[in-house]
């Protein structure tokens, strides 16, 4: 489940996937902190970066594609919590 | 100056750093003649002299940075492809270790702390890239976006209704098969690996290379006998 | 919750523009810039600060100026943050440019 706060100053979460529900397909790997790298800081501690899949159904109320449509998207493990098995 | 930035290979780029000098011709003079005066002109030289007279960036690296970005089109992004389709150990390498296996394949140095993902389409699924966010872009392989990728409108839009703007571009995939919009947020570029199109069993890689488009690589077309005949048209 | 200017996906929308033009010497030599500015050796700013320093743009500012024109307030910007050039250093040299012209 994507969070849907708080603000963060440099932001690669966008707010279309925010309080959606997805699924983690792959552990990307570590990063330094985009959002600290932007204001010229180190970026530490490092974050994992994860590669979530959402239904489209799962992100618009009225998805206008197949049922089968998907995005995927790159998002930190800070934006991120885990949800109960449906 | 100051920089607190460690030199690991996470940094986040729109784009590669590839600082091969390995061209050896003229390069454009830097002062071209007929650009309108604007104040973006002015701050544009500005900026390049006062870079230059710090010995920051100079005139010369900025001449050859060009060369180097304008050798990079599509073509490579095609080549990568063809042999995909026509070798399944390379597709194997590639789909497992895209950018050591295409260094390796093509003997290149291609050398980045970006991360490039291939997206295989199946005739189950069908892949698109996009960044919502701004405009990241595999020009490692694919050289400078075009405007519309660049765009908010696509941005906005192919998230939402990617049916709708693959209509756009002429290019109609069944309900049946996936689309799957990858948004590239991080610090990972996407390729799209196309579907072979039908009818091309007896074509060289070479023929083949030319039936890649560049749009082809991002997911908004679909290569066909007929597509290729511009390298940056539709498929 | 507010968005910043950059963060567009799902936002109502317009047809696509598929004009393409060549890009110009102009642009070329502000994408050159940027690759040296961002790049390891050089290393004047990241590309997340570059990002950043954008979204920072007014929306106004986002939706009318041009792609290359944004990446070079951009780069002022951040040269400035980092102590690379100072603001009245760029203002005088625009000055002493405007005037060679004349």
């Amino acid at each position: 489940m994507v969070k849907l706060g708080p603000p963060e100053a440099h932001c690669r979460t966008p707010t279309y996937l925010r309080g959606t529900s997805g699924e983690v397909v792959e552990l990307v790997g570590h990063y330094h902190n985009p959002s600290l790298l932007a204001f010229h800081k180190p970026g530490l501690p490092k974050v994992w970066l994860y590669r979530v899949r959402f239904k489209q159904t799962s992100i618009w109320d009225q998805y206008k594609g197949s049922e089968r449509d998907c995005v995927m998207a790159d998002l930190y493990e800070h934006w991120l919590m885990p949800t109960k098995e449906q | 100056m100051t920089n607190s930035n460690p030199h690991e290979h996470n940094h986040g780029h729109d784009h590669d750093h590839d600082h091969d000098n390995d061209h050896d011709h003229d390069h454009h003079p830097i002062n071209a003649d007929h650009e309108p005066e604007s104040d973006d002109r002015y701050l544009e030289q500005a900026l390049r002299e006062l870079l230059d007279e710090k010995g920051v960036v100079t005139a010369t690296q900025i001449a050859q940075q060009i060369d180097i970005q304008d050798s990079r089109t599509p073509a490579l992004g095609a080549k990568v492809v063809a042999k995909a389709w026509t070798d399944p150990v390379f597709k194997q390498a590639l789909l497992a270790k895209p950018l050591e296996t295409i260094n390796r394949t093509f003997d290149l140095t291609i050398n980045t702390p970006l991360e490039l993902v291939v997206l295989e389409n199946t005739p189950e699924l069908h892949n698109m890239v996009v960044c919502t966010l701004c405009s990241c872009y595999p020009r490692m392989l694919l050289g400078i976006p075009p405007a519309w990728y660049k765009s908010t409108e696509y941005r906005s839009r192919v998230v939402v209704d990617p049916r709708a703007v693959l209509e756009e571009f002429g290019t109609k995939i069944p309900t049946s098969t996936e689309i799957r919009v990858a948004d590239s947020t991080a610090d990972v570029r996407y390729l799209v690996l196309p579907l072979r199109p039908k009818g091309t069993a007896l074509m060289t890689e070479a023929q083949l290379e030319a039936l890649v488009t560049r749009d082809a690589m991002i997911g908004t077309a679909v290569p066909s006998i007929g597509s290729g005949l511009y390298l940056n048209g539709d498929g | 919750m507010q968005r910043k200017v950059n963060d567009v996906g799902g936002l109502p929308s317009t047809p696509i523009d598929h004009e393409e033009h060549d890009p110009t010497f102009f642009e070329k030599r502000i994408d050159a810039m940027l690759m040296l500015l961002t790049s390891p050796k050089v290393h004047a700013f990241s590309v997340d600060a570059l990002r950043r320093a954008i979204e920072e743009n007014t929306a106004d500012d986002y939706t009318k100026r041009g792609y290359y024109e944004k990446w070079l307030k951009a780069i002022r910007q951040l040269l400035i943050e980092q102590g690379i050039v100072s603001e009245a250093e760029i203002i005088e040299r625009i000055d002493a440019i405007k005037k060679r012209k004349n």
